[in-house]
């Protein structure tokens, strides 16, 4: 018997030195990238500042927002813990979804598979490794970014030093589902699914996020929150959260796990010991289901998505490079299933946003109607330019990069860098400003905007979309990863986040120093029907004013790429 | 190619010499502290095939992508056809077709759209495309597979669309890395063949290679880089002199002059082992 135990001892620790030594490639490349010997980690303590900075501003929101719930009459605690058990079930959707769209990647398609999976390691140990890694890059933004957030309930709600930890262990125990259930079902998926295309997986997991965001904003009926007509359900909301409308969703017992301690100081064992044992078995589910189906999965992965079949590439050749950039960009576009689907997912954002237009109850407003819209329509510039920045992100920003290794093509041939970038941003430009259009245009015509702030709305919108997308390149050329294995993992570097971060700081500077002009234009229009010369002169000055900062910031950032690009050993 | 008549021009023509299509002086490239490529000067004349030794790590790929308009160099000069590559990158680019050493390609476009984007960014005239895909496509057995994404192609078929898009452009120099990696024996012969013909008719060739075998049979002149110095330069005479190995292979003459004297103990232990 003691032998049989010394023998099960070996085997747990050599599988445990596997394991550690399966984690070395990420550990080590982690270290070297925030930590490079003989050199002070500047962009590390960048990073550390600019998230600490992030957490403290959200927290000191989420305080105001909470607080703001929390001290309305007898609603204002139930309404706060509403928005709370919505935030939870938000962050496990966007972590299953986000996790299962890696998962695909790091599983079956990474660059270091052949090395792995010819390597004597068995498949749960792999998984094992993969599921860290995975885990850690999908889910720690999330985690850092939410721990504010919940921290302000606990502030806001009194609840003691106890909560704190409690706080923390539910949001890491709720990741962990999260990322567990992503992982172990996408390995059953990629195996079930008949297509030869195994990067299809992620057009059908695209999609169900889409809809699923798409489901769960209007789940959260943001109308009804500022509609006292509706505080009539109280009953219903009293129900719903004394019965949680999911109780299978483990995003709704960490929700009720904490929500109980924030009210009454007690927690629930049940549902502690679910959040702690789901993880876990989630975990073991996940690597039987990797021993038993991986291979088969695998072995569909490595088909190519064309090798069975020809395309129509006879077209007629012709001398142009902006033809040929523009017919290059859209046939990777077109024929990359990640890429293509998310226009499902633009589909679904553009109705949800048109769809809040509809819904806004403007005819309750305390102000006169024409007052609330035109606001609204001027609001509406940033709100679209956000939306613009937010796709840029996603498509214009990593479009440089996403040439990866072939990046050496444009760079020797006699194209020169700054045409290169120019063709790019011709060939975004076109669809960005439809889209734009579209969000101004319609909403304009939901609100019945006409006149002076039809025009202030679209001239703006469509100056910030251009500059907008210039600093996608811009900033896309300067942090260019020509390294990452695809376009949604740039999302996650430093490059996108300053982007992002400098691309609202822009908008917000647009919208802020166009208040005072717009304001006394419309007032004026509003009231009289006329437009004062001196009162048109500043809003033209401003107009001018937001050309030439654009133009500034735009020369600026696409200037630094190219030096960048061209100055970068390839 | 066009040779403008400027003063500039004539100025770089007379400091780099009659005939040659490549002139290299006093090249380097460093890496923080690591001298990658040290002061490297050498000449490729027109109709010549050049070939670049050394073991790894040596400064070849570096030297190629300097070439190539890839990499800075620290200091040092490059000229392509009378031109210097830091002034007029343009049009030393439309006179270089690089061939990597890794076939990094548009995964999602088939071979013809690539072979079709190559060529619009070199400006090739139509004519020329047409008359140059076919053959070239032909000649690698390419012709089935030109409709076909390159992401279902072999490592070799897509070091043989990156040749075939090269030829397709006839540029006046040819700078290749490791031209033979992943090709099937009729391939290389095949690439062989096209290196000697197309040197005949006047296109330079500067090739960056391990086997000394291919060195030794197309390349009119050699220089061996040893720790990104150029540590020998000639023909296999000059080489053979240098070395002190007279009517000695390329191989004994690399090994002499890269200083692997252990090797013939490595082999004898493993042989005795």
């Amino acid at each position: 018997m003691p032998c049989a135990l010394d023998e099960i001892l070996l085997l747990l620790t050599m599988k445990q030195s596997k394991r550690k030594t399966l984690l070395q490639p990420f550990l080590f490349s982690a270290k070297n990238r925030f930590f490079p010997k003989n050199r002070v980690p500047f962009r590390t303590l960048g990073v550390l500042v600019f998230s600490i900075t992030v957490c403290l501003v959200l927290y000191a929101v989420s305080v105001k927002v909470v607080t703001y719930f929390h001290s309305q009459n007898e609603l204002g605690i139930i309404l706060s813990l509403k928005i709370f058990q919505m935030a939870w079930i938000v962050m496990f959707a966007m972590l299953v979804f986000s996790c299962m769209v890696s998962a695909v990647s790091t599983l079956f398609l990474s660059q270091d598979n052949e090395i792995m999976f010819a390597a004597p390691v068995a498949k749960s140990d792999i998984f094992f490794m993969r599921y860290v890694t995975t885990s850690l890059y999908t889910s720690w933004m999330m985690i850092v970014f939410s721990i504010p957030v919940f921290a302000a309930y606990g502030t806001v709600f009194e609840a003691g030093i106890l909560y704190w930890p409690l706080m923390l262990g539910t949001i890491i125990a709720t990741a962990a589902t999260a990322t567990t259930f992503g992982m172990g079902f996408t390995v059953v998926l990629v195996n079930l699914f008949p297509a030869r295309r195994t990067k299809d997986i992620i057009l059908y997991l695209s999609i169900c996020f889409g809809i699923f965001i798409y489901i769960i904003f209007r789940l959260m009926r943001p109308e009804d929150l500022v509609n006292p007509d509706k505080y009539g359900h109280f009953i219903d909301y009293l129900s719903s959260l004394a019965t949680p409308a999911s109780p299978y969703i483990p995003a709704a017992w960490a929700s009720n796990l904490l929500s109980y301690y924030l009210l009454d100081r007690e927690i629930d064992f049940l549902i502690t010991a679910l959040l702690i044992v789901t993880p876990l078995a989630l975990f073991f589910l996940g690597e039987w289901a990797m021993e038993r189906w991986f291979l088969s999965g695998f072995t569909k992965s490595q088909e190519s998505f064309g090798g069975f079949r020809s395309f129509f590439s006879r077209g007629k050749y012709r001398r142009s490079s902006l033809q040929w950039t523009f017919l290059k960009e859209s046939k990777l576009f077109l024929r990359d299933s990640a890429e293509w689907s998310q226009l499902f997912m633009i589909g679904a954002l553009v109705i949800v946003y048109l769809y809040n237009f509809k819904v806004l109850p403007v005819e309750r407003s305390i102000f006169e109607e024409e007052y609330v819209t035109n606001l609204i329509s001027f609001l509406n510039i940033g709100l679209t330019g956000f939306v613009v920045a937010s796709l840029a992100a996603r498509f214009v920003y990593p479009s440089i990069g996403a040439e990866g290794g072939s990046f050496y093509i444009i760079m020797s041939s006699p194209l020169s860098t700054a045409r290169y970038i120019l063709h790019k941003y011709l060939f975004y430009v076109i669809p960005f400003t439809v889209l734009a259009l579209i969000l101004l245009v319609v909403s304009n015509r939901l609100l019945n905007i006409e006149g002076p702030m039809w025009w202030i709305s679209v001239i703006t919108g469509l100056i910030i979309t251009w500059t907008v997308l210039a600093m996608a390149l811009g900033f896309g050329a300067i942090y260019a990863d020509f390294k990452a294995e695809n376009r949604a993992a740039a999302l996650g570097g430093i490059g996108a986040i300053l982007f992002l971060f400098t691309a609202i700081a822009f908008e917000m500077a647009i919208i802020f120093l166009g208040g005072s002009p717009v304001y006394k234009v419309m007032l004026g229009w509003l009231r009289s029907g006329q437009l004062p010369l001196g009162d048109m002169l500043t809003l033209i000055g401003w107009i001018l004013a937001s050309i030439a900062i654009s133009l500034f910031l735009a020369l600026f950032f696409i200037r630094t790429g190219i030096k960048k690009l061209e100055a970068s050993s390839s | 190619m066009n040779e403008p008549n400027n003063t500039n021009y004539k100025k770089v023509s007379r400091e780099i010499g009659a005939g040659n299509v490549l002139v290299i002086k006093h090249l380097t490239k460093k890496f923080g502290t690591f001298t990658a490529v040290d002061d490297i000067s050498l000449e490729v004349k027109q109709g010549e095939i050049f070939g670049f030794l050394g073991p790894n790590g040596a400064g070849k790929t570096t030297t190629i992508k300097m070439i190539a308009g890839l990499l800075q160099p620290d200091n040092g000069r490059i000229f392509i056809n009378n031109r210097s590559l830091a002034s007029e990158p343009k049009k030393c680019k439309q006179d270089t077709g690089y061939i990597p050493d890794r076939p990094y390609l548009f995964e999602k476009l088939t071979g013809f759209e690539f072979l079709q984007f190559i060529a619009s960014l070199y400006n090739l005239e139509p004519e020329t495309f047409s008359r140059n895909t076919a053959h070239y496509l032909k000649l690698f057995d390419l012709e089935d597979w030109q409709h076909h994404l390159i992401e279902s192609y072999s490592h070799g078929m897509r070091q043989k669309l990156i040749i075939s898009s090269i030829f397709m452009l006839e540029p006046p120099l040819i700078v290749v890395d490791e031209p033979m990696v992943g090709l099937d024996p009729k391939s290389a012969r095949i690439v062989k063949e096209l290196f000697k013909s197309h040197a005949a008719g006047g296109t330079s060739i500067f090739l960056s290679t391990h086997s000394l075998e291919i060195a030794e049979e197309l390349c009119d002149r050699i220089g061996i880089i040893l720790n990104g110095g150029l540590r020998a330069l000639g023909n296999l005479e000059d080489l053979q002199r240098e070395a002190r190995l007279e009517h000695s292979d390329l191989e004994e003459i690399f090994l002499e002059l890269t200083g692997a004297y252990e090797l013939q103990e490595i082999i004898n232990a493993l042989r005795s082992g």
